[in-house]
């Protein structure tokens, strides 16, 4: 009986996320016609990339230990994973610091936070669908020479990793954001140069093993090639089971670190927090 | 029984001070004046279960942050605040279910959506149970009338509209405290009786306990039985509004509007005039001597067109500073 009652509080508490995410996917559909120019942006963006590596890289050259294959599919699955990966609302949170609309979540009885990983959620799913679409095209009509992983514990940990490095990017990109607590008018060039840093090193630029041995060992105790670079390699095949497992659990420990911080700073933004304007 | 308690409640702010100027702009690049600005400077006073009471006071004068302390935005200072037997700012979710704060020109609406998914998304929120929140919502669009725009999306929503919806919106809950941060602004005369109306009829019907401030004399007039009156972050008056307005508001306005023009002089000689700006004449009456005044303006003076005005509340709270000693 006891249980029954717990289990009914706790879906209530859900469903106030399920609406926030209900809300979220209707504000999305709103407007048509920006919802498809930003759909077709990220397509054009991925073509765009595709022929640049085809020209850079002709069939059966190697570029730093990569044929083309490996390399196109690093690149095309980097600019995939990273759409829904290096993509979260939470750069939005800045904004409702600022402005003072946090003040309208402050007095309700709803966390913050969870309320901003539930507006993840139909952000995700919209990005992965399109990117879904962009990749098959690219597939049906270019037959490109990508690697297709078969191995299904393989892409099975690849959704692991790639879920850890959505949450990882998350609570990375809140704690940024929460910096508006303090530099309200300051919100956008410190999220700019974080984000070319994090960018370059989660690896989107290039495959981050062609670096020097030791800078690359630096890397991997850090917690940014975790977005990108390890859930790619572990599609790859690149990496051991020990070496895969050895990453998540590095992941772990980033996530932990970076939901505390996210945490600690806001606990601490808000008693600075003055409400401007509302 | 207290509901709301406040004692010797402080919050002051750092504001940062630039000089004018790009020079001004350059120097704060390098190093910053800041200044404490005491919004709220030691108040205390305690509301009961039930009370409508309305908070007046020039701008800048603390009551908007007073509300935002007892809505838990904000970390006093100093002092301590006890709402429901809660202290706000810990943010307790018990609390907070039975409260809101409404400011009048902020919104919490989905801009782009209809208010009803607002609503929704507040019912959930707020925990409340289907059948609660289909009758709620039932009585506040009927008292409201707004049964035929839920449906619209808010940014097509007139301002009147949309203020409707918003208390509707803060509403949904049934809070017992509830915050009104200047509900009536900007709303037309028609849409601010309404707005009292429905206040009234919600203190009435859900035994709530309201705390209003207002720029208009009406609302608080119409609303509230005790004021309390703040000006720079302090406590200046705290009673009944009968009182205030017979101690304060002791005069009324006559103003007048000339057929041609006639010596400033010839003015002084009937009433104290204190503005002129040719053809109009503002004169100040205390209120025993109106008519006799006004017999008195209309007989010796060339007039186009006069009016009796009650002062401003801002008048009123002017005046109680200038001069006049509030103990």
């Amino acid at each position: 009986m006891k249980r029954l009652f717990e289990n009914c509080l706790r879906a209530r508490i859900m469903r106030k996320y399920l609406q926030v995410i209900r809300i979220t996917f209707q504000e999305y559909f709103v407007y048509r016609l920006n919802f498809i120019f930003w759909r077709l942006r990220a397509f054009i963006q991925l073509l765009v990339l595709y022929f640049l590596w085809l020209a850079v890289i002709p069939q059966g050259t190697t570029i730093f230990g990569y044929d083309q294959a490996k390399i196109l599919t690093y690149i095309l699955g980097t600019s995939i994973i990273r759409s829904f990966i290096l993509s979260s609302r939470s750069v939005d949170v800045a904004g409702e610091v600022s402005s003072g609309v946090l003040s309208n979540f402050l007095l309700k009885p709803i966390n913050y936070l969870g309320r901003w990983l539930a507006k993840d959620i139909p952000d995700k799913i919209l990005n992965l669908f399109f990117s879904i679409i962009g990749v098959s095209l690219i597939l049906i009509f270019l037959r490109p020479p990508i690697i297709i992983q078969n191995n299904p514990l393989i892409i099975f940990l690849t959704i692991i990793t790639i879920i850890l490095g959505m949450i990882l990017f998350f609570y990375l990109s809140f704690s940024l954001s929460l910096s508006a607590f303090w530099t309200p008018e300051n919100v956008w060039p410190p999220r700019f140069l974080a984000m070319i840093i994090i960018e370059f090193l989660a690896g989107s630029l290039f495959p981050l093993d062609i670096l020097p041995a030791g800078v690359f060992k630096t890397l991997k105790l850090l917690p940014f090639t975790y977005l990108l670079f390890f859930p790619l390699n572990v599609y790859l095949g690149k990496l051991t089971l020990q070496e895969i497992f050895i990453g998540i659990f590095i992941s772990l420990f980033w996530i932990l670190v970076f939901w505390q911080l996210a945490k600690a700073l806001f606990r601490l933004g808000v008693k600075s927090y003055v409400a401007w304007g509302r | 029984m207290s509901i709301i308690t406040v004692k010797n409640l402080k919050k002051h702010f750092q504001v940062h001070k630039k000089e004018p100027g790009l020079l001004g702009s350059v120097k704060s690049l390098v190093k910053r004046k800041y200044e404490t600005v005491r919004a709220v400077d030691n108040i205390s006073f305690n509301i009961n279960e039930g009370e409508l009471v309305g908070f007046i006071g020039p701008n800048g004068a603390g009551k908007t942050t007073t509300l935002k302390c007892l809505s838990g935005l904000l970390y006093p200072t100093s002092g301590s605040v006890s709402v429901l037997n809660y202290t706000p700012w810990d943010r307790k979710p018990e609390f907070q279910k039975q409260f809101a704060l409404v400011m009048g020109q902020k919104n919490q609406l989905w801009w782009d959506l209809p208010a009803m998914e607002t609503f929704i998304l507040n019912k959930e929120i707020y925990e409340v149970p289907d059948e609660k929140f289909k009758k709620t919502l039932t009585e506040l669009t009927r008292l409201l009338e707004v049964e035929d725009i839920l449906e619209v999306q808010v940014r097509k929503l007139s301002l009147g509209q949309r203020m409707k919806c918003e208390l509707i919106a803060a509403l949904l809950h049934t809070p017992k405290v509830l915050f009104l941060d200047e509900p009536t602004i900007g709303l037309d005369v028609v849409m601010q009786k309404k707005m009292r109306d429905f206040i009234k009829e919600y203190n009435r019907r859900y035994k709530s306990t309201i705390i209003l401030t207002s720029h208009y004399m009406g609302d608080v007039k119409e609303l509230c039985e005790r004021v309390v009156v703040i000006d720079k972050g302090k406590i200046v008056f705290d009673g009944k509004l009968e009182e205030i307005i017979k101690k304060f508001a002791d005069h009324k306005l006559i103003s007048v509007v000339l057929a041609k023009e006639i010596d400033p002089k010839k003015l002084e000689e009937v009433a104290e005039v204190k503005e002129f700006d040719y053809p109009r004449v503002m004169i100040s009456v205390k209120r025993k001597d109106v008519s006799a005044v006004t017999a008195k303006i209309l007989d010796k003076l060339p007039v186009a067109d006069l009016n009796i005005e009650e002062p401003s509340i801002e008048e009123i709270i002017r005046e109680l500073f200038t001069g006049k000693n509030y103990a």
